[in-house]
């Protein structure tokens, strides 16, 4: 069941006036999207969870300063992001020991198919997560929310064309150190 | 062949670009290999991107119950803080009621003052009309003491009679500006830090 944007300014307006069950509707509908930026940002499931928990506590305390006017979704995000880059700076960075455990995860040899598929999806995500923060998240909110450059702006407070500089830059970044993965692709396609 | 127009790539394909930049990079793109070859190398980048999974989070329904159970006590609005609240926005209004009032008093009783000199109320009833008022009492007793004389005396008396007659009005709309000035300064500074606090750390360029 979705919400209509004028029922989300209800829920909204419920919620800001203290009730939990409005707020409680919210957070499911905007917790598969908090999460999946989150984890984008910082490739650990479970940290993208609990991160996403304290962005719906965050957004819970500070919700009588959101104003109905703009994108719940933008303001929600920001706040992601934000407890994402904590969550971080918390756990030192984890990020290569959580790539180290993807690949363990499944010692056993498969298909060659499957090896390079799966080989190929660890060097993306590896490659996704050394991009400067600034650069991934907007990259994040690009390819795996569809954002608009306004929404992204809105989202991070910064201007579009700053949105799209970071863009070009962690794309650049992507293509030099998937420059062999891109080759292979379009010769495959090509072929 | 026009300039290349690998800047704009990027918002081309992701549909952000509009009017004559999107002619533009159009008409380049039809013509040229290099910019083409850039463009589907993004396209492909961002299928490679496509190909990462997410994980299995947990269902919307049940994070949503493990985030009610966190969910703190939130301060709501005290009616002794609401009170508060509307005397903070009454603020202005009473400044500017006070402000209107007492001026419109002070015109008032410079027309009422300026008629009575000019003899121009003399059948109204008694409590409107008042004798001359001798706004040069100090000037005049360091005249009768012999401390001022002539120029000094004369100036004296001028300095004194605006002082008696303006100042308090200066005085009085000076401090409505900036009684006003501060309100509005805190205005201000409360609203910056409303805004402000849900933010966080914002990413740095």
């Amino acid at each position: 069941m979705t919400f209509p944007s004028t029922n989300e300014t209800e829920l909204v307006t419920q919620a800001q006036s203290g009730d939990r069950n409005a707020f409680s509707e919210l957070v499911r509908l905007y917790s598969q999207g908090v999460m999946n930026v989150i984890y984008r940002m910082c490739g650990d499931a479970q940290i993208a969870e609990d991160a996403a928990q304290e962005t719906f506590i965050r957004a819970w305390l500070h919700l009588s300063s959101y104003r109905p006017q703009t994108s719940l979704r933008s303001w929600l995000y920001r706040i992601a992001v934000n407890a994402a880059m904590d969550m971080l700076r918390k756990e030192k960075r984890i990020l290569p020991n959580a790539l180290e455990d993807l690949q363990l995860q499944d010692p056993r040899p498969g298909p060659e198919a499957l090896f390079f598929e799966e080989d190929q999806i660890t060097m993306v995500r590896k490659a996704v997560l050394a991009l400067p923060d600034a650069s991934r998240a907007v990259l994040v909110l690009r390819e795996y929310e569809g954002m608009s450059y306004h929404e992204i702006a809105d989202a991070l407070d910064i201007s579009p064309g700053t949105v799209m500089s970071r863009l070009n830059y962690a794309r650049k970044l992507l293509k030099e150190k998937l420059e062999r993965r891109l080759f292979i692709q379009m010769e495959v396609q090509h072929v | 062949m026009s300039k290349h127009v690998h800047e704009w790539l990027n918002a081309y394909h992701d549909n952000e670009l509009y009017g004559s930049h999107l002619q533009q990079v159009e008409a380049h793109l039809a013509e040229c290999p290099i910019c083409q070859a850039e463009l589907e190398a993004l396209e492909k980048l961002t299928s490679l991107l496509d190909e990462v999974p997410a994980p299995e989070f947990t269902s919307p329904e049940r994070f949503a119950a493990q985030v009610n159970l966190r969910l703190p006590r939130r301060q709501m609005t005290a009616p002794g803080k609401k009170i508060l609240e509307i005397g903070w926005w009454m603020v202005p209004v009473g400044l500017l009621v006070s402000w209107v009032f007492v001026s419109t008093s002070f015109l008032v009783g410079e027309i009422l003052s300026t008629a009575n000199n000019l003899g121009l109320l003399t059948g109204v009833s008694n409590w409107l009309t008042f004798g001359p008022v001798n706004e040069t009492d100090v000037s005049a007793a360091l005249g009768q003491f012999g401390i001022l004389s002539g120029n000094g005396l004369d100036w004296a008396a001028s300095l004194e009679a605006l002082t008696r007659t303006s100042m308090p009005m200066i005085i009085f709309q000076v401090s409505i500006a900036l009684l006003y000035l501060s309100w509005i300064a805190i205005w201000w500074a409360r609203r910056t830090r409303h805004a402000r606090q849900p933010r966080g750390q914002l990413l740095e360029s």
